[in-house]
């Protein structure tokens, strides 16, 4: 082989050199991971009190149970911090998270770790934020009042103080007090007699009322929520009857004063006749 | 110096025979790749092994879906350096249309669901997400409910008891089997359970969510008709019709008429008494006439 040769051959094999170097180092560095959130969409509502299920998607990452990962540092394997209002909730190596949480807004943050937790340089998430809520998630909430239990003497004409006040929500769910905080289709129903509270119903059960006073009175029954705030829009029925006294009306007349003299006269009168009967006996 | 060459005919007859036997041995390849190609393709399929189509998930259990998926490896989709792969990638779970699990092993899929009908859809997808061609899928339809699967449910009124006497007020107790009580809100109608309607004289008076006792105030006196009825969700009667009826009578409250009667049986007793005196007296009267005043 001649010089001439032999210095082609050397600057072939470095020109071929010089390109497969960068061609090993593109090969060294593994393309970024990525994470999306497929399931529920952003702002969603989760209703019916179901528990919050996140189905999310990686890309150019490895999900391994924690511990599990093998000896030294990888940026493309780990598993995923589930982090609801800034606290870890959760550690998931499968592409669906499950949680069981209150009604309430919440944001959820997932965010991809290392196997021994230390997040990915650059770091590497994706957040929403959802609502739960007791009630459904759609339909706008409505109130009707269904029955006024007052049979005697006749319809809307109350006498006596009891009254029982039916009710049907739609779209609504009746809960305790919680976290006193707004969510879509759940709260309380505020009974109000003559536009003052009269109290709030958190069960579904008829509405009963005693020793209301005389006269006509406008009961009215409206759906509030969490706060205590009403509805947008409002939701409320409201109905008007007359109560009217049982001293008013004596459906059994009271004779009692009038016995009782006549008790007192007629037991004189016995005695009278026995007194005059032994008295003229003796004269 | 001419090289010695090989005898013609027998070189002649080697490269004939050769390309025979080549032929021969490509046809088998060929055969074979084509036989075998089946096997490797074969088509995935997926099995929903449980629950039944049309079950009821009873008393608010989740729904827990079992399925088997065969010629076909589930993997974790996105996984470093992957790429779409014939009969590799995930499940897919729909509850009612919308995406409700994404699995990557067989396993049992608990699915806690609101009452009523529901629909469940199992679909194997490839890595990239996309469906199977030909759709690999599989469904079936549920249906929840917080009342008990089985049965049929029954009601009965405790109290009053049938042609008993009451008060103005009466408080209505009763007894439920085989149904659940939920407080309606709009939800769907699902088997055994719903509320309970308090009917008298054929007029709803009131709705019970709750098995607590029911309370009727300002009856009028007579004779009344209390039907205790099931209804759904939506305020329809079941199917078929579950209630039951008595009939009670009110009176006046005897707290009421109790001093009239007393005050009056005093009067009258008195009054007999002073007719009685009278009486005697007369007649002691007649029996010993009184003495003339001259004997005296």
């Amino acid at each position: 082989m001649s010089g001439r040769r032999l210095v082609l051959l050397l600057a072939v094999v470095g020109l071929l050199f010089g390109i497969g170097l960068p061609a090993a180092d593109v090969r060294a560095a593994p393309p970024p991971p990525t994470l999306t959130i497929v399931s529920p969409a952003d702002h969603a509502v989760i209703g019916d009190g179901s528990p919050l299920v996140i189905v999310f998607a990686v890309q150019n990452f490895n999900l391994t149970e924690p511990g599990t990962a093998g000896p030294g540092p990888a940026t493309n394997e780990g598993h995923v911090n589930v982090i609801v209002d800034g606290n870890l909730t959760a550690v998931v190596s499968k592409p669906t998270v499950v949680l069981a949480l209150d009604s309430g807004t919440y944001q959820v943050l997932l965010r991809l770790v290392s196997d021994n937790g230390t997040p990915l340089t650059p770091d590497v998430s994706a957040s929403i934020n959802v609502t739960l809520t007791r009630g459904p998630a759609t339909g706008t909430p409505r109130i009707a009042i269904t029955y006024v239990e007052i049979l005697y003497p006749f319809p809307g004409d109350l006498w006596g103080d009891d009254i029982t006040i039916s009710f049907r929500i739609t779209n609504f769910t009746l809960v305790p007090p919680g976290r006193r905080e707004s969510v879509p289709n759940e709260g309380r129903l505020r009974v109000l007699v003559d536009g003052l509270v009269f109290k709030d119903i958190t069960t579904y059960e008829p509405a009963h009322f005693s020793d209301l006073p005389d006269g006509d009175h406008t009961v009215t029954m409206r759906l509030v929520d969490g706060a205590g705030e009403p509805l947008n829009p409002d939701a409320s029925d409201s109905t008007s009857f007359r109560v009217e006294g049982e001293q008013k009306v004596a459906p059994i007349p009271d004779l009692s004063p009038y016995l009782f003299t006549a008790q007192i006269g007629l037991g004189a009168a016995i005695v009278g006749v026995l007194y005059v009967h032994d008295w003229r006996r003796k004269r | 110096m001419r090289r010695p060459r090989a005898p013609q005919g027998r070189n002649g007859s080697l490269r004939p025979r050769c390309a025979v036997v080549s032929l021969i041995l490509l046809a088998c390849l060929t055969a074979f790749s084509l036989s075998s190609s089946p096997a490797r393709a074969a088509t995935p399929s997926l099995t929903i092994v449980s629950p039944a189509d049309g079950a009821i998930a009873g008393n608010g259990t989740p729904v827990i879906v079992h399925f088997l998926a065969s010629d076909f490896v589930l993997v974790q989709p996105g996984r470093l350096g992957q790429v779409v792969a014939p009969n590799e990638g995930h499940l897919n779970v729909f509850v009612d249309g919308a995406l409700a699990r994404l699995l990557v092993q067989v396993e049992p899929i608990v699915l806690p669901l609101a009452s009523g009908p529901h629909t469940i859809l199992l679909r194997l997808v490839g890595n990239d997400g996309a469906p199977l061609t030909p759709d690999v899928s599989a469904s079936l339809r549920v249906v929840a409910t917080q009342g008990p699967a089985g049965n049929i449910p029954t009601v009965g009124i405790v109290s009053p008891k049938p042609d008993e006497r009451t008060g103005h007020g009466v408080y209505i107790s009763f007894q439920v089997s085989n149904f659940s009580f939920v407080e309606p809100h709009g939800q769907a109608n699902a088997p055994n359970e719903g509320h309970v309607q308090m009917i008298l004289d054929g007029d709803v008076m009131e709705v019970l969510a709750q098995y607590e006792p029911g309370f009727l105030v300002s009856l009028p006196d007579g004779d009344h008709v209390l039907t205790m009825r099931l209804v759904n969700n939506d305020d329809t009667p079941l199917s078929p019709d579950v209630s039951a009826s008595i009939t009670f009578h009110v009176t006046a409250s005897t707290s009421a008429t109790l001093p009239l009667v007393l005050n009056g049986g005093v009067l009258f007793l008195e009054v007999f008494i002073l007719v009685i005196l009278f009486l005697r007296r007369r007649k002691a009267e007649v029996r010993t006439p009184l003495p003339p005043r001259d004997e005296l």
